[in-house]
Parts: C-alpha cells; sequence; structure tokens
C-alpha cells in the first residue's frame, strides 16, 4: 500500500511540476483575469446605459404655483416608502395659459413617462404607456395633497421597528446557498478536470508510457495524474482565492480608518452586517465551506477520471477533441439534474441525484446547504470514492486490453506486433501459388 | 535465491490472428549477460515486454528474480524500452531521477548517482541541460542511466546499441560488464552479432516468433564446420585432389570446411601431397554466420511449408 502510494506520489509531482512550470500555467492561470476584465468592461457600459437612461427619465406636473409646495412635499414623502424601483424623477413646472401636456410628454432630450396638468381634483394625465405606474403615481400625489388639505396636518405614526434575532434562515436562502454550491463546483470541475482528458496523449507521444508501464502498475500511474492536476487546480483556487482576499484587504487599507471605523459604528447600529451573516446554510458555515470542498475534489476526481480513461482510448489530438464533448454533455446534464434536485431538497429526484455517483458531489453539497444532517455525507464521500477507484480501475483495463495489448491502431505498440512479418508470411505463400 | 534471474515458459502472444510470439522459453541464470537475438520483427520486443509482465501473454507465464511475479519485483528490475522516451521538458538529472524514483530510489539519492554515472560516460556537460537540446544518442545515453539507476538485479535492454556511436557503444559495453560484476544479470536484445559475441555468456535466437536455438556462443559457432583456409607453397599440380571436394578457390588460396574430427587427417594430406604450406587457418565462423545459418534455415522450413500449403490448394 505505501508503496502504491509512493508511485502515486512519484507520477503526481513529477506532473505538476511540469504543469507549472512552464510559461503556458501562467496564462492558464491568469484567464480568469481577463473574464472579469471583459465582466467589467461590460457592466461598467451597461451601468452607464442605465445612468443615463435613469437621469433623462421623468415625470411632470404642470401645477398651479399654490399647489406646487403640497406636491413636492408629498413626493418627498411616499417616495421612502415605496417599495420596489423608485419612480421617476418628478418635475414640477408652474401651468400657464398654453399649456399642452401632450407636448411637454414629447419634449426631446428626456424620456417623459407621464405628465398631469389641470386641477388635482381633477387631473388630466397623459400617459407615454396605458395604465402606467408614473400616471397612478401622479394620482397618487394628487390624492395625498387633496387629502391633507381636507384632514389638516396628522403627525406621521412613531413606529418602534424590531428584527428578528434569530430566526433562522429561510429556507428560499438556504436554496439559493446550495444552488451557489452546485454552480461553483460545477463551473470549477467543468474548467479544471477536462484538462486531464490530453494528459496520457502526452505520454503515448514521447513512448515514457512504456517506461511507466513497466516500472509501476498503471493505476497509479492514472491516480498520480488526477492528483497531480488536482494540485494543478487547488493552485489554482488557492491563487486566486488570495487575490480576491488580498483585493479585499487593499480596498479596505485604502478607505479612510475614520471612515471605516464610523461605517463599522454604523453597521453595528443598524445591524446590516449582522443580518447579511445571519443568512447561513444548514449545516454552518465552517463546515459547509469545508464539506463544498471535499465535494469539489471528489467531482474533480470523478469526473477527471473519466476525462483521463477516456482519452487514453484516443490515439490522436482530433480524437481527444470529439471524445471530450460527450463527457462535457454528461457533466451539464449532471448539472441540470442537481439544480432541479437543488429547488427541491428532501424529494426523490434529490435523492437520485445523490445517489448517481457522478451527481452525488454537486447535489450533496447542495444538501449540506438545506439539511443540517452530518454523517450522511461522510457516507457520500465514501461512496463517491469507490466510484473513483471503479473508474480509474476500468480505464486501467481498457487501456489495457486495447492499446497496451497492440489491438488497437496505434503504431507505437503494433509496431513490435504482428505486421510486419504477416506482410513477408502472405507473400511467401502467394508467389508459391 | 534461485540460479535462475529469468524463468519464462511457453510465452505466446497472439495479434489480430497472427502469432507474433509462439511458447518462447528463456532461461537466463543469474549474473550472467544474456542475449536475445533475432531478425527484425521477430518477436524479440514482444517477448520481453511480457517477460516484464507490460503486456499479459495469452499464454504461458514468467517469473523473475528466484519465481517473483514479474509485477511483484519492479523495483529490482531495470528496462531500457525499444522506442526510446524521455519527457523532453526535464533536465537529465531529473529524468534519471525520475526513472530512479518510479522503481523505488530516492529523489535525492537518484540526483546524486546521476551526476556521478553522467561524469563517467562523458556527459558532463549535459547534467543540467534539458532533454530536448541533446542530441539522440545523448538521451539514450541519458535514459540508459535511467533503467539501472536503482541498481537492479536484473537489467533488461531492448535493442541498447542501436543509434549509438561506436564511442558510446564501447562506453555501454563497459556498463553492462561493470554491472555484471556488481552482480547484476544483464539480458539484451539485438540483432548485432558483434555485440552479443563479445558480451554474452549465453545466447537465444528468435525467429519467425519461435526460439530457434538456446546455448553459448561457441555451441551457436559449433553448428557450422569449421573453416579452412589453405595456401599451398608451391601452387603447381593438381592441389585440388589432396583437398576435400567441395574446396574453392580464391586467388592462391582453398577455402572449404571440415568436420571437427577432421583437421588431424587433413593435416597429415596436406602434409603427404608435397604442395607445402604458405598459410593455412582453422577457424570456426563467427555468430553471424551462425545466425544467418540458422535464421535462414528457418525462413526455408517457411518457404517449404509454403510451397506445400500452395500444393495442397491447387489439388484442391
Amino acid at each position: 500500500m505505501s508503496s502504491l502510494l509512493r508511485n502515486i506520489v512519484v507520477v503526481a509531482r513529477r506532473d505538476f511540476l511540469a504543469i507549472v512550470a512552464t510559461p503556458t500555467f501562467l496564462l492558464f492561470l491568469l484567464a480568469p483575469l481577463f473574464m472579469i476584465a471583459m465582466g467589467a468592461i461590460g457592466g461598467v457600459g451597461a451601468s452607464q446605459l442605465a445612468d443615463s437612461a435613469r437621469g433623462a427619465g421623468r415625470i411632470v406636473i404642470l401645477a398651479a404655483p399654490a399647489d406646487i409646495d403640497a406636491l413636492r412635499a408629498a413626493d418627498a414623502r411616499l417616495r421612502e416608502a415605496l417599495p420596489g424601483g423608485k419612480a421617476a424623477t418628478l418635475e414640477l413646472r408652474v401651468a400657464t395659459a398654453n399649456d399642452d401636456p401632450v407636448a411637454v410628454a414629447q419634449e426631446k432630450g428626456s424620456d417623459t413617462y407621464a405628465v398631469m396638468s389641470g386641477p388635482l381634483a381633477a387631473p388630466r394625465i397623459v400617459e407615454r404607456e396605458k395604465g402606467s405606474r408614473s400616471g397612478a403615481w401622479l394620482a397618487l400625489l394628487a390624492t395625498d395633497v387633496l387629502r391633507t388639505r381636507a384632514a389638516g396636518d396628522v403627525a406621521p405614526a412613531a413606529p418602534r421597528f424590531e428584527s428578528l434575532k434569530h430566526g433562522g434562515t429561510s429556507i428560499a436562502a438556504q436554496q439559493s446557498i446550495g444552488f451557489g454550491a452546485i454552480f461553483v463546483i460545477f463551473l470549477l470541475t467543468l474548467l479544471l478536470a477536462g484538462q486531464s482528458v490530453g494528459m496520457l496523449a502526452e505520454e503515448k507521444g514521447n513512448k515514457v508510457i512504456e517506461i511507466l508501464a513497466a516500472a509501476v502498475p498503471l493505476e497509479s500511474v492514472f491516480l498520480g495524474k488526477l492528483l497531480g492536476l488536482l494540485g494543478v487546480a487547488i493552485l489554482f483556487i488557492a491563487f486566486w482565492m488570495a487575490m480576491a482576499v488580498g483585493g479585499g484587504l487593499v480596498a479596505m487599507t485604502q478607505v479612510d480608518p475614520a471612515a471605516l471605523a464610523e461605517a463599522g459604528a454604523a453597521a453595528a447600529n443598524t445591524k446590516a452586517s449582522a443580518a447579511l451573516l445571519a443568512v447561513e446554510p444548514a449545516t454552518g458555515w465552517p463546515f459547509f465551506i469545508g464539506i463544498g470542498f471535499a465535494y469539489f475534489i471528489m467531482a474533480f476526481l470523478l469526473l477527471g477520471a473519466i476525462f483521463l480513461g477516456v482519452g487514453a482510448q484516443a490515439g490522436t489530438v482530433r480524437e481527444i477533441q470529439m471524445l471530450s464533448l460527450p463527457i462535457t454533455i454528461l457533466q451539464v446534464a449532471m448539472f441540470s439534474l442537481c439544480s432541479a434536485a437543488a429547488s427541491a431538497p428532501g424529494s426523490t429526484l434529490a435523492t437520485v441525484a445523490q445517489i448517481i455517483p457522478f451527481s452525488s458531489p454537486l447535489a450533496m453539497a447542495a444538501r449540506a446547504a438545506t439539511d443540517d444532517a452530518r454523517g450522511v455525507h461522510l457516507l457520500a464521500l465514501g461512496w463517491q470514492a469507490i466510484w473513483v477507484a471503479l473508474v480509474i480501475i476500468l480505464s486501467v483495463r481498457l487501456f489495457r486490453a486495447g492499446v497496451l495489448s497492440g489491438r488497437s491502431n496505434w503504431k507505437f505498440w503494433k509496431r513490435s506486433g504482428g505486421v510486419p512479418e504477416a506482410a513477408p508470411r502472405r507473400t511467401t505463400a502467394i508467389d508459391r501459388l | 535465491m534461485t540460479e535462475y534471474s529469468v524463468e519464462a515458459r511457453g510465452l505466446t502472444k497472439y495479434f489480430e490472428g497472427f502469432t507474433a510470439v509462439d511458447h518462447v522459453d528463456l532461461e537466463v541464470p543469474a549474473g550472467s549477460i544474456y542475449g536475445v537475438l533475432g531478425p527484425n520483427g521477430a518477436g524479440k520486443t514482444t517477448t520481453l515486454r511480457m517477460m516484464l509482465g507490460i503486456v499479459d501473454p495469452d499464454a504461458g507465464m514468467s517469473r523473475l528474480l528466484g519465481g517473483h511475479k514479474p509485477q511483484s519485483v519492479r523495483h529490482r528490475v531495470g528496462y531500457l524500452p525499444e522506442e526510446r522516451g524521455l519527457y523532453p521538458g526535464m533536465k537529465a538529472r531529473e529524468a534519471i531521477a525520475f526513472m530512479g524514483a518510479l522503481r523505488g530510489l530516492d529523489w535525492g539519492e537518484g540526483r546524486r548517482r546521476a551526476a556521478l554515472f553522467m561524469t563517467e560516460l562523458g556527459l558532463e556537460r549535459v547534467i543540467d541541460e534539458k532533454i530536448r537540446k541533446m542530441s539522440k544518442g545523448m538521451a539514450q545515453m541519458v535514459q540508459l542511466i535511467g533503467s539501472i539507476i536503482h541498481a537492479p538485479d536484473l537489467i533488461v535492454l531492448d535493442e541498447p546499441f542501436s543509434g549509438l556511436d561506436p564511442v558510446n557503444q564501447e562506453r555501454l559495453e563497459m556498463l553492462v560488464r561493470r554491472e555484471r560484476e556488481r552482480g547484476a544479470t544483464i539480458l539484451f536484445s539485438t540483432h548485432v552479432m558483434a555485440h552479443a559475441e563479445r558480451l554474452c555468456d549465453r545466447i537465444a535466437i528468435i525467429a519467425r516468433s519461435a526460439r530457434r536455438f538456446e546455448g553459448t556462443v561457441d555451441q551457436a559457432r559449433a553448428l557450422l564446420p569449421m573453416q579452412v583456409r589453405y595456401t599451398p607453397r608451391d601452387a603447381g599440380g593438381d592441389v585440388a585432389a589432396s583437398l576435400p571436394p567441395d574446396a574453392e578457390r580464391r586467388g592462391d588460396d582453398w577455402h572449404f570446411a571440415i568436420q571437427d574430427d577432421g583437421v588431424e587427417p587433413l593435416l597429415a594430406r596436406i602434409t603427404a601431397s608435397g604442395h607445402g604450406v604458405a598459410g593455412l587457418s582453422i577457424t570456426r565462423p563467427g555468430l553471424h554466420d551462425a545466425f544467418v545459418h540458422i535464421v535462414r534455415q528457418v525462413d526455408a522450413g517457411f518457404a517449404a511449408d509454403a510451397r506445400a500449403d500452395a500444393i495442397e490448394e491447387s489439388a484442391a
């Protein structure tokens, strides 16, 4: 057993160093930077677009001078309590004799959603879309002004706000956490595990496979390669986590300490941050993150083993590319299954997703978010580990039977076989005929 | 430890209906240098692969180093495959240490020994050079060092001399002898007879997928009669009358074969003939001739089979 482990480590070490110590790896490591940069550019563009649109949007009231202040006060009072999206900016104009609301609504330079004119008791509202919220808002303002005038100043209610301290996280939030875990694990395995498909092509190309096959059991070669790649993946993840944490720290030092303290005090007062942290998976954050990482490793090993096994059968780069598509489709199918299962915890679908070995890591990570049972995860990890071993053993069997015995069309192993000899034998027979 | 380092019996491998290796036996005495000879494509490499457990035989079995399964004594075996291969991006020292580590050698020790071996073999300039920058012959020497770096008890080299210049061939022969002195058993395949003749204690000749000869080099050479070259002092008269009927004249010399017990009667006849002796050599043919003789016999047998097949077919 220890010698098996040793062999695995030797192969893994070689692969890890061979991958990491190349300029290409730097490109690979920094690839998400391009993604982030593209995302940032897109985001800036979109927000600029939204900003410009928001600045231009307005609603207009053409009001008698006496009503202007009352309308402005009503707008300020009601706007704050309005749930959801705020109404467009209110523009108040003093009405004149020859005002045409339609002309105002069609003024260039800004989007005018609705224009109200005429007396408050019976206003004329011109709206861009029939039954729009902007039109209703203007009517509400008019009504409010009228009501205030009729009733006089009423002191606003003085409520005392209380928040639930330990109400627990809502099921919806937990399901979102579960789905987030599925998505992150899926994305990482999709990005990283697929690389194993071409790993044995290198050995086949440079003929090192025979040295490996002669020196150590092929199982340790396969597992070693997989672990080497896992090391690369973990390095990749650790690098970006460190970048994120480092970025956060730098951002904090950039902020004025006084402002920071103020913000901290404010946060303590409003309990906003506490509310944010109160959203937690059923098993608790430390356990959830730990088990999520364990499931990532399992998902990586399972998919990596399939990719590696299939890739080992391929003879050419083109075959490798062709073969990786069905596996990617399998991966996406498992992701869809788990997503569906995550939205229905405890259902039959969820149980099925947790049992199928290739979706099990994703589905179980989601389960950790919604179900506080912890023992079942040990069981799941064991079940998945068995399948990793099975896939590797099967891959090695196929590799030995197909590639190593010379039955495939792979010329390296076949050369030692029959072809050069079979030919002269046949020709002598034909010659004698 | 038993007296054999390799005991392989009845190794057989079929490739798509064709028998690549047909019931080949190999018995390699411990501490010997053993040659597996054969023409290209005879099945040498497949035999070695089956012997080492890299390829599973369709029939037969192989035991190494005193009755062990090949897979269980990997750390005591060194193997240089016919298809040379190293990771091109690795430095020579690392590549050698890696191959040692695969066979259970400590990395640090592997690196240390790699430098020693490379210096000894005149490769000290390229110890920290990447494999891709080396010539083919240099890379081959690096791989050779890699396959013996862990001081194995059994060293199997598949065509080790091909691709090496004469100087490196000489160094390799030196290395093989030294490994044997250390106590290792060396088995190598080749189709160059000169190396086998100089190095091997015993040889096996594989031709047409089967073993056709096994024994010492001298036994192989004894398969052919001794060759005589006789130069009479007095070329006049009927020299041929005192020589065997198959004697052939080339210039002043007469060439013919004699059986082992024919030396003394020949000397007596030559002396009695009165033609004198300007030169006389009686030699065993080299391994080269013995090898060609054996392979030709096998080929002739196959041709005869084919002829028989053809007759049967035309009769049917």
